[in-house]
C-alpha cells in the first residue's frame, strides 16, 4: 500500500487527470457526434446500440490512452534515473506491482466515470427501455479487464524501454488494429490483444443484405473469451515483470 | 572491523571480466577512496555491493552480513547510496523528492529538513528539481543518501560535473561525515588529487583488479626520494660506480641513484672529477603520487 501511495504521490503534476479528461472528451464527442446521424427508428434499439458503439470506440481510443497512461507513469523513472535508488529500498517485484495497481485504479475510475458518462448520454436521449445497470457494470468490468491486460503489455514495454516511443507507437498500432480485428473471424480475433474490446462487447450487430436492415443482439462473453482473456493478462505481466526483474540497472 | 568485505568479487560481460577477484577490505569509520581511470570497473563494483548488478562469482559482506538477494534490504536500510548521476523526480519539489524516499526508509519526517540543512538546501525545497542545477542536484542526491543517516554511505563519483566551487562544498561535506555523524564513506573517483584530499584509506582498481589498497599513508610512502646524476659520460660514471658498490640505472640521459649521504655524494662527485667526468646535473627527485598512480593503473592519471 505504501508503494502504491507513492505511485500516486509521484505522479503529481505528470497531467494524468488531463489524459484522462481527454479520452473521455472523445469517447463522448465521438459517440455524440454518432447519435445526432441517427433517426428516430435507429434508436429504438437506443442501449444496444450504445454497447455497441462502446465496444467499438473503446478499440479505437483504449489501446493508445493506456499505452499513453503506462508511459506517463513509467517514464519518469528513466528521467531521473531513479530505480538504481528505489531498488535499494524496495524489491524491483514490488515496485512493478505498484506500477501495475496504481494503472488498475486509474482504469477503474476512468472507465467507471466513462461508463455513468454514456449512461447519462442514453437517458438523456431517452433510449426505449430501461436503463440497463447490469450490463453496463458488466461493461465496465470487461472494458477494465481487457484495458488491464493491454496495460500489462505497455507498462513492460514503457519500463524496458527508455525511450517512450515504442511503447506508444504500440499503443498507436493498437488501436489500429483493435478496430480493425472488429471485421475479423473470432478465431484470429483471439489472437490479438487489442482485439478483445470487440470480443468482449455485450452488443453485438447483425446486417441482413436482403433487408439491408441492422438488428443488434445481447451476447454474454463466451468462457473461452474470458479464459484467454487472462492467460493473456497473465503472459504480459509475467514476461514484463521478470524482464523488469532481471533488468540491471 | 571492516563495514565492506568482498571476497573474490567478479562481474563478466560476456567474454569480458570487468571485474576480477575483488577482495575489497573497508574498514569501518574512515573514507575509503576507491580510485581508478574511467571504465576500470568502479560503478559496476558499487553496484554490486548495493545488488543493482549481480556478481557472477564471489561474495559480499556488509555490516557483517553476507548482502545476498534474501537479506539485501534488510542491510541497505543502514546503507545510503549515490551512484553515477542523481536520482530525482524533476516535475516534484526537493522536498517531495526526499519524501519519497523518507517513505520508503520510513524514517522521521523530521530528517528531511536536517538533510536539507546539512546539503545547504532548505532554501530551495519548494522548487521544483528540474529547475535545479547539476550541482544542485547532486547536493539532493547526498541529501536522499543521508536522510536515515546511515552507517555505511556509498558515493559514487559525486563531484562529477561540479564546478571548483561546488567540488571543494562537497568534498568538505564528505570530509566531515565520520567525524559528525560516525558514518563509513566509500567514495568512488578518477580523479587522484579528489582522493587525496578526502580519503584515509585508499583502493585502486586497474582493468577490474584491484592493484592497492591500503592506507594513504603507505601509498604516500612509495613516493621514495631519489637522486639524478647527468655526467658528460654516463656510461663510464656508471661502471665506476659499480666499482663504489653504488647501485644505479639510467633514465631519460639521467643515472637514477639511491639517496646518499652527504658525504658520500662529496667523495663520488670528486671521483668523477678525478676521471675527468665533468657532473652537468646532481638532483634530489621525488616520485610524485601521480606517478605511482601511473605505475599501478598503466594509464595516464587524470589531474
Amino acid at each position: 500500500m505504501k508503494l502504491l501511495g507513492l505511485e500516486f504521490f509521484k505522479c503529481r503534476r505528470r497531467k494524468v487527470v488531463l489524459v484522462c479528461a481527454t479520452v473521455l472528451g472523445t469517447e463522448l464527442a465521438w459517440f455524440g457526434a454518432y447519435l445526432t446521424r441517427q433517426d428516430a427508428s435507429d434508436l429504438v434499439q437506443g442501449w444496444m446500440l450504445l454497447f455497441y458503439n462502446l465496444a467499438m470506440i473503446d478499440a479505437i481510443i483504449l489501446p493508445i490512452s493506456v499505452a499513453t497512461l503506462a508511459s506517463r507513469n513509467c517514464e519518469l523513472e528513466h528521467k531521473g534515473a531513479t530505480l538504481k535508488l528505489l531498488e535499494t529500498m524496495a524489491p524491483p517485484g514490488r515496485l512493478y506491482l505498484a506500477k501495475l495497481s496504481w494503472g488498475a485504479l486509474v482504469l477503474a475510475v476512468l472507465l467507471t466515470v466513462r461508463s455513468v458518462l454514456f449512461l447519462a448520454m442514453g437517458v438523456a436521449a431517452e433510449f426505449d427501455g430501461a436503463v440497463p445497470l447490469g450490463r453496463s457494470v458488466m461493461s465496465t468490468l470487461l472494458s477494465w479487464a481487457v484495458s488491464m491486460m493491454i496495460y500489462a503489455l505497455q507498462q513492460g514495454l514503457s519500463l524496458r524501454f527508455a525511450n517512450q516511443a515504442a511503447a506508444l507507437v504500440c499503443g498507436i498500432f493498437g488501436s489500429f488494429i483493435g478496430i480493425m480485428s472488429m471485421l475479423f473471424p473470432p478465431a484470429l480475433v483471439r489472437c490479438v490483444p487489442w482485439g478483445y474490446y470487440g470480443l468482449m462487447a455485450l452488443a453485438r450487430m447483425e446486417w441482413d443484405p436482403d433487408t439491408r436492415f441492422t438488428q443488434f443482439f445481447w451476447q454474454w462473453p463466451q468462457p473461452l473469451d474470458l479464459v484467454l482473456l487472462a492467460l493473456w493478462a497473465a503472459l504480459f505481466f509475467i514476461v514484463g515483470r521478470t524482464l523488469f526483474v532481471r533488468k540491471e540497472v | 572491523m571492516d563495514i565492506i568485505e568482498t571476497c573474490g568479487l567478479c562481474k563478466r560481460y560476456g567474454n569480458v571480466l570487468r571485474v576480477a577477484h575483488l577482495d575489497l577490505d573497508v574498514p569501518e569509520g574512515c573514507i575509503y577512496g576507491f580510485l581508478g581511470p574511467n571504465g576500470a570497473g568502479k560503478s559496476t563494483t558499487l553496484k554490486m555491493l548495493l545488488g543493482l548488478v549481480r556478481p557472477t562469482a564471489g561474495s559480499i559482506h556488509i555490516l557483517g552480513k553476507e548482502a545476498e538477494s534474501a537479506g539485501r534490504l534488510d542491510i541497505l536500510r543502514q546503507v545510503g547510496s549515490l551512484i553515477e548521476s542523481p536520482s530525482y523526480y524533476g516535475h516534484l519539489t526537493g522536498e517531495e523528492n526526499l519524501r519519497i524516499v523518507q517513505t520508503l526508509r520510513n524514517v522521521p519526517e523530521t530528517n528531511i529538513r536536517e538533510v536539507l540543512q546539512i546539503v545547504r538546501l532548505d532554501g530551495q525545497r519548494n522548487k521544483k528539481v528540474a529547475h535545479y542545477s547539476l550541482g544542485m542536484k547532486q547536493r539532493l542526491g547526498l541529501a536522499a543518501a543521508l536522510l536515515g543517516f546511515p552507517k555505511l554511505l556509498i558515493l559514487d563519483e559525486p563531484t562529477n560535473g561540479l564546478d571548483p566551487a561546488g567540488i571543494q562544498e562537497m568534498r568538505e561535506l564528505i570530509c566531515s561525515l565520520p567525524g559528525q555523524f560516525g558514518m563509513t564513506v566509500v567514495v568512488s573517483s578518477h580523479l587522484l588529487s579528489e582522493i587525496d584530499q578526502m580519503a584515509n584509506v585508499v583502493g585502486i582498481i586497474r582493468e577490474g583488479e584491484l592493484v592497492f589498497q591500503d592506507t594513504l599513508e603507505a601509498l604516500h610512502g612509495r613516493s621514495r626520494h631519489h637522486l639524478a646524476l647527468r655526467t658528460t659520460n654516463n656510461a663510464v660514471a656508471q661502471s665506476l660506480l659499480a666499482q663504489q658498490d653504488i647501485h644505479c640505472t639510467e633514465e631519460e640521459g639521467y643515472l637514477i641513484l639511491p639517496i646518499l649521504s652527504d658525504e658520500i655524494a662529496a667523495h663520488l662527485t670528486r671521483s668523477l672529477a678525478e676521471h675527468r667526468l665533468g657532473v652537468v646535473r646532481l638532483e634530489e627527485r621525488q616520485k610524485s603520487l601521480e606517478d605511482i598512480f601511473l605505475e599501478l593503473t598503466g594509464k595516464a592519471a587524470s589531474l
